[in-house]
């Protein structure tokens, strides 16, 4: 039983003294066993993948926005407009144009902007870090304030604790993302000036003075999520703590910590991990909010412009690479909640 | 609409109820009781809230409470419209996908997937601003985009009954699939679409005023809740209490309508009747 557990990365059982010994002993199969479950996660996103990006470029094909015309203005005529629409390949039919945009991307090449000429490979990895770095940061803190809270409101469940754990995420569900962040700036630039309103510097002007422009947008864009997750962590928590083997756990005598960090929280969290697999799209595509108010050049605003702007290339890559991450991310969540709890595996 | 009615016996789904009737109330008439012309501007700029002008004034000088009622009809009736494009093509695929055979239910459901990988607000913006930057195809893509979810909770809740002895008998009776979906499946997965319907709806106004705020789907002067905070933006440090109104207006609705979901859900079903008989007895009891 101990050894089947440990090949299936469980590795965690009661006689923990021989379990964790085994558990360095086959540490390797089970990065290679995360590998493969990972490749076939992301396998099975490929389909998922042809769907929306086909989606995204038909975006392109749908708009009555015309290249040749809106480069050449109002003087073209029609035989200009018949060579421009040559040029960028808009003779072609839409789904052939599909086929050809997917494969050059997949060579890293997703075209030019219509107006700037400048390719949208080069527009995106320039404001990519930023959209990341602000994405992983609300990230981290919605885990680590969502994490705390909800195991907190599970352990005091019924106590003055939960109760003011359960109105405040309540609340925070009903406000929406730009009004937090005003309240933010308000609040930490007026009120207490402290931090600085918006902007964007480098990790290369110092990592301090980058973070400081980091704290208020990852904030602001994690708070949804960390209410969310402590809500589903703390029902999920509270109705495991009910469990039998938890009362038999407690009837054994090992300590309160060990009860809920090992023996609940690996069964209890898992709505939780669905959830947080929910939210990583908000935080990659609801950017654009965060970025708007706090005056970041991310992904999110630079496809915000092109797309009023009528730059069709630009929003369909700028797409293109944000559907791949959040792919990415639902991939790697999907292979976390079979490691938790082997069980989901048939749920997703 | 029995779910919504025994809702209405809890306080939470009354005062939520009232909340809403409220916001409804202020969508129809808004346009017709601002004091002031919604668009025009005046020499008192960035006024703060007094006798003649409740809220303040903006930037331009314009009375915020005006742009507020003004802008109710604009800012809640696209919500329900986008709402009401997901439940269509996001309930209808989620119940036939357990009937029409496994091709189309692999369709449907690699379709949904695909738009769920589709990052919202950014594929709306999208949407709104290639189509012509008009509300109208910002709702349309916002409906298309919530279908998935209307289409996996019918699926789920349909999936859980499909293969129940009474449906299978009723189908060796020779009932058709659309008598059985009527009469058998229907009156099962109702009180789970009412709850989501409502949350949908409250998370609809939160993207369409996200979407005011951030200037697609609106021209510039109309006012709307999203519109007046993103002018408020710039003159914080002036009128730093400018996004205190709109703000709590679309907090009240939002936060009513959880309100109003999670009644639904602790009054229907099996579960929510046992509550209710388990109150009322108790009243009995104690009086």
């Amino acid at each position: 039983m101990t050894t089947l557990n440990v090949r299936g990365g469980v590795g965690r059982t009661a006689d923990s003294a021989r379990g964790e010994g085994i558990a360095r002993f086959s540490a390797l199969p089970a990065v290679i066993s995360t590998a493969v479950a990972l490749g076939r996660a992301l396998l099975i996103a490929v389909p998922v993948l042809l769907v929306s990006t086909f989606i995204t470029f038909m975006l392109g094909g749908l708009t009555k926005q015309d290249p040749a015309s809106l480069v050449l203005g109002d003087s073209a005529t029609p035989h200009d407009v018949a060579r421009m629409q040559a040029v960028f390949g808009l003779d072609k039919p839409l789904i052939l144009r599909y086929f050809l945009w997917l494969w050059n991307a997949l060579h890293g090449d997703l075209g030019s902007s219509w107006f700037t000429k400048i390719p949208v490979t080069d527009s995106i990895a320039q404001r990519l870090p930023v959209s990341l770095s602000v994405a992983v940061f609300a990230l981290l803190i919605a885990v680590l304030l969502g994490g705390t809270f909800g195991i907190l409101a599970a352990v005091r469940q019924g106590g003055w604790l939960d109760r003011v754990v359960t109105v405040v995420t309540s609340f925070l569900a009903t406000v929406p993302g730009f009004v937090a962040a005003i309240a933010l700036i308000i609040v930490f630039t007026l009120v207490i000036p402290v931090l600085p309103s918006g902007g964007w510097v480098p990790p290369s002007a110092g990592l301090l003075r980058w973070a400081s422009f980091l704290v208020l947008p990852s904030l602001a864009l994690s708070l949804d999520t960390a209410a969310d997750l402590a809500r589903q962590l703390r029902t999920g928590l509270a109705g495991t703590l009910h469990e039998n083997y938890i009362v038999g756990a407690q009837m054994r005598g090992l300590s309160h910590a060990r009860i809920v960090f090992v023996h609940a929280l690996r069964n209890g969290a898992g709505p939780a991990v669905a959830v947080l697999g929910m939210h990583v799209p908000r935080l990659i595509g609801g950017a654009v909010i965060v970025e708007t108010v706090f005056a970041l050049p991310g992904i999110g605003s630079l496809t915000k412009t092109a797309a009023l702007e009528g730059d069709v290339p630009v929003v369909q890559g700028a797409l293109l690479v944000t559907i791949v991450l959040v792919l990415i991310s639902s991939a790697i969540v999907n292979v976390l909640l079979v490691r938790l709890r082997p069980a989901a595996r048939r749920e997703i | 609409m029995k779910q919504v009615a025994s809702a209405l016996h809890t306080r939470a789904g009354l005062i939520a109820a009232i909340v809403l009737a409220l916001v409804l109330v202020l969508a129809v008439i808004g346009p017709y009781i601002a004091p002031f012309d919604p668009l025009k501007n005046s020499g008192a700029i960035l006024q703060a809230p007094n006798a003649t002008h409740w809220f303040g004034t903006d930037y331009l000088g314009r009375d915020v409470l005006s742009r507020v009622l003004a802008g109710a009809p604009l800012s809640v009736y696209t919500a329900f419209e986008a709402v009401g494009i997901g439940l269509v093509i996001g309930v209808i695929p989620g119940i036939t996908s357990v009937y029409l055979g496994r091709t189309y239910e692999w369709i449907t459901l690699r379709v949904m997937d695909g738009l769920i990988a589709l990052p919202f607000l950014i594929f709306a913006i999208a949407v709104a601003a290639l189509l012509g930057n008009a509300v109208q195809q910002a709702m349309i893509a916002v409906g298309i985009l919530i279908a998935p979810a209307f289409y996996r909770i019918t699926r789920a809740a349909v999936l859980s009954h499909a293969n129940s002895q009474y449906v299978t008998a009723s189908q060796l009776f020779g009932a058709s699939l659309f008598r059985v979906i009527r009469t058998h499946v229907w009156s099962k997965i109702l009180p789970t679409l009412v709850v989501a319907t409502a949350n949908a709806t409250a998370a609809g106004l939160l993207i369409v005023s996200s979407l005011t705020f951030l200037g697609i789907g609106v021209v510039p002067p109309d006012p709307t809740w999203g519109g007046i905070l993103a002018s408020d933006l710039s003159y914080l440090s002036q009128a730093p209490y400018g996004p205190i109104f709109p703000s709590l207006l679309i907090m009240a609705t939002v936060g009513s309508l959880n309100l109003l979901a999670d009644a639904i859900k602790d009054t229907s079903g099996d579960h929510g009747r046992v509550r209710l008989l388990k109150r009322r007895g108790r009243r009995v009891g104690t009086a």
